[in-house]
């Protein structure tokens, strides 16, 4: 038996355990992304605008992150909401850092992986960096978005006549929070994935001045300060839907939610 | 409205200044570097490949100002294919780090340290407009710290010979969570209980794969297709494993364990089975899009590799084996840690807060 597929049982078998009927929709979701990324991929491969597909696959897979996990459904269309306007933005953000960075492609670092392959295949590489910043930033925004806008609808549910000044309050403690374990999930999830390029560049003595001007490494740097930049983004943005959303609705806000 | 456009405009400003600080710092680098200041574009041919792909190459001469050598210009050719998959096409007024090699100057890289710094800038520029001045502090310093920490245990494991790798990576784990569990939750019990269930829950999980890959004896797994190996790739996709885990498994401990310790405040002397329940349905809800963020992080790494091998007439199981495959198992692991953070979690702080209540009970 193959060892990834051992453990893909084994992650199933426990999220039905541990989560029962959300356990099922969480690895439903985590397969439908996967076949997304797959249709991203052929689609940029046979030639169709690179911008656009990314743009309908990043909707698509924002909404299996967001509506297959568990919460009320006002608070899925907020985060929603939130993390469509928050990609648009980080993709804008991408596609600034790509024209004055150029970190696309391949160095010749990568002499091993490429030997043999015609690198000249009339993709323009810079129109996939742009797709895998986006795509990287994709859940955590997600993730940050749909925390504090759950918090926030908590705090509501369980103060009954909070102000919207105070509400305010708790969004800045409970955003600060929520800003800091997420950018360290970040943070702890770029280096795990960059050990073997760090070890490279420190056993070839790469100067400082190689160091931070080095193709794959400010490629890999830009993405994690993208996506954090997106984590805060969605904080805020979350936090102004809600609060505008008390303001307008008061504690209605609440009730829609018995979809 | 407007004290956020204002927060927005300074932001925007802070970010536009640091690239220009960042565009003017060449007297700081030891080698050459210069400034395009006007190209001449001499041929353009296509190309097409034995898998039929249509490209283009040019050639380009540039004039390059030298910035931090008495301003004296130099002409250089370059090579750009309109893919550019090695080659950058160079545009007026990008600042380039040069080599002189035999009395020639060649092309290093491109300059990149100005878009990085701008980067830097508008992240750290918004989170302080955005969250209360010290708590910003302990968080930057957390990333500052573990930054720092990681490049050193680097360091070690590239220039100690011998070196368990493993064991040096699980100490260095556990280092690197007290650290920033430490500066961002202070030194608290709510700390501490939660750094026991993030190196438990690791440890768990990244035994199960390495009793999976035992059991299978490793089939369909190919450590040997790891980029940039200097070293032996097995240990250190471990190492990887482990540090990826440990990011996702500390967020979520976290959120557990606060919302436990919520509960007690509120009122104490609850059963144990009151905190397990409140643990797994506070885990439950954030474990979906958790798992989420780590497998968009290690896929979309895969996505440039895996165009490249489409089109060079590869089929797709043999890209899911080649490129994908570490990042596959990676998701796998990250996912099972985050899902058992959640019973782990649970069971140690109702353990903790259950015996804490017996305690006061007694006194």
């Amino acid at each position: 038996m193959n060892a990834i597929g051992l453990l893909i049982i084994l992650l199933l078998l426990s999220l039905l355990v541990v989560a029962g009927k959300q356990g099922l929709k969480t690895f439903l979701g985590l397969i439908l992304n996967f076949a997304l990324i797959f249709v991203l991929i052929i689609l940029v491969n046979w030639g169709f605008n690179p911008y656009l597909v990314t743009a309908v696959i990043s909707l698509l897979i924002l909404s299996v992150a967001i509506y297959l996990s568990a919460g009320r459904a006002r608070v899925m269309a907020i985060a929603w909401q939130t993390s469509v306007v928050v990609i648009i933005l980080v993709g804008l953000l991408a596609c600034f850092t790509q024209y004055f960075a150029q970190v696309q492609g391949y160095t010749l670092e990568n002499s091993d992986e490429l030997e043999g392959l015609s690198l000249n295949i009339g993709l323009n590489f810079s129109h996939l960096v742009i797709i895998v910043m986006i795509i990287s930033a994709l859940g955590a925004v997600a993730e940050a978005s749909m925390a504090i806008t759950a918090d926030l609808f908590e705090v509501i549910e369980r103060s009954p006549n909070i102000t919207v000044e105070s509400l305010s309050d708790h969004a800045q403690t409970i955003g600060g929070q929520i800003l800091g374990t997420a950018i360290n999930t970040l943070f702890f999830g770029m280096l795990g994935a960059n050990i073997p390029l760090l070890i490279w560049y420190l056993r070839l003595h790469y100067t400082l001045a190689e160091f931070i001007n080095a193709k794959l490494l400010v490629m890999e740097v830009a993405t994690m300060l993208l996506g954090m930049i997106g984590i805060l983004l969605s904080i805020w943005f979350s936090t102004f839907l809600v609060e505008r959303g008390y303001q307008r609705e008061g504690r209605k806000l609440l009730h829609e939610s018995d979809v | 409205m407007k004290r956020q456009l204002g927060r927005i405009a300074i932001i925007l400003l802070a970010t536009v200044l640091a690239y220009f600080i960042g565009r003017f710092d060449s007297f700081l680098y030891q080698n050459p570097v210069g400034q395009v200041v006007s190209i001449h574009q001499t041929t353009e041919q296509a190309t097409t490949d034995e898998f039929d792909n249509q490209d283009a190459q040019k050639t380009q001469d540039l004039t390059i100002k030298l910035l931090n050598r008495s301003n004296q210009t130099i002409k250089i050719q370059n090579q750009v294919m309109e893919s550019q998959t090695m080659t950058t096409n160079y545009r007026v007024g990008d600042q380039i780090l040069l080599k002189k090699q035999g009395g020639d100057y060649q092309i290093d890289t491109i300059k990149r340290d100005s878009t990085l710094l701008a980067l830097t800038v508008m992240l750290l520029t918004s989170v302080r407009v955005y969250v209360k001045r010290k708590k910003t502090n302990f968080l930057m310093l957390s990333l500052l710290a573990n930054a720092v920490l990681f490049v050193l245990a680097l360091f070690v494991d590239v220039h100690v010979k011998n070196l368990p790798v493993v064991p040096w990576f699980i100490l260095i784990a556990v280092v690197l969570s007290a650290l920033s569990l430490g500066l961002v939750l202070g030194r608290t019990k709510q700390a501490r209980i939660t750094l026991y269930a993030t190196i438990v829950t690791t440890a768990l999980a990244v035994s199960v794969m390495w009793l999976a890959l035992k059991l299978t004896g490793g089939l369909g797994v190919h450590f040997e297709t790891m980029s940039f190996v200097t070293q032996v790739p097995a240990p250190i996709f471990y190492a990887q494993a482990i540090i990826g885990v440990l990011g996702a498994v500390m967020d979520e401990a976290a959120d557990i364990v606060a919302g436990l310790f919520g509960l007690h405040r509120e009122s104490q002397h609850r059963p144990f089975e009151d905190y397990w329940r409140a643990g797994l349905s506070v885990g439950r809800e954030i474990l979906g899009t958790l798992t989420n963020v780590l497998f968009m992080i290690f896929i979309a790494e895969t996505i440039p590799m895996v165009i490249l091998m489409l089109r060079n007439g590869n089929n797709w199981s043999y890209i899911l084996d080649q490129v994908m495959n570490l990042g596959i198992l990676q998701t796998v692991v990250s996912a099972i840690g985050i899902v058992w953070a959640v019973p782990v979690t649970s069971v140690m702080t109702a353990w903790l807060l259950q015996h804490r209540d017996e305690e006061e009970a007694v006194k």
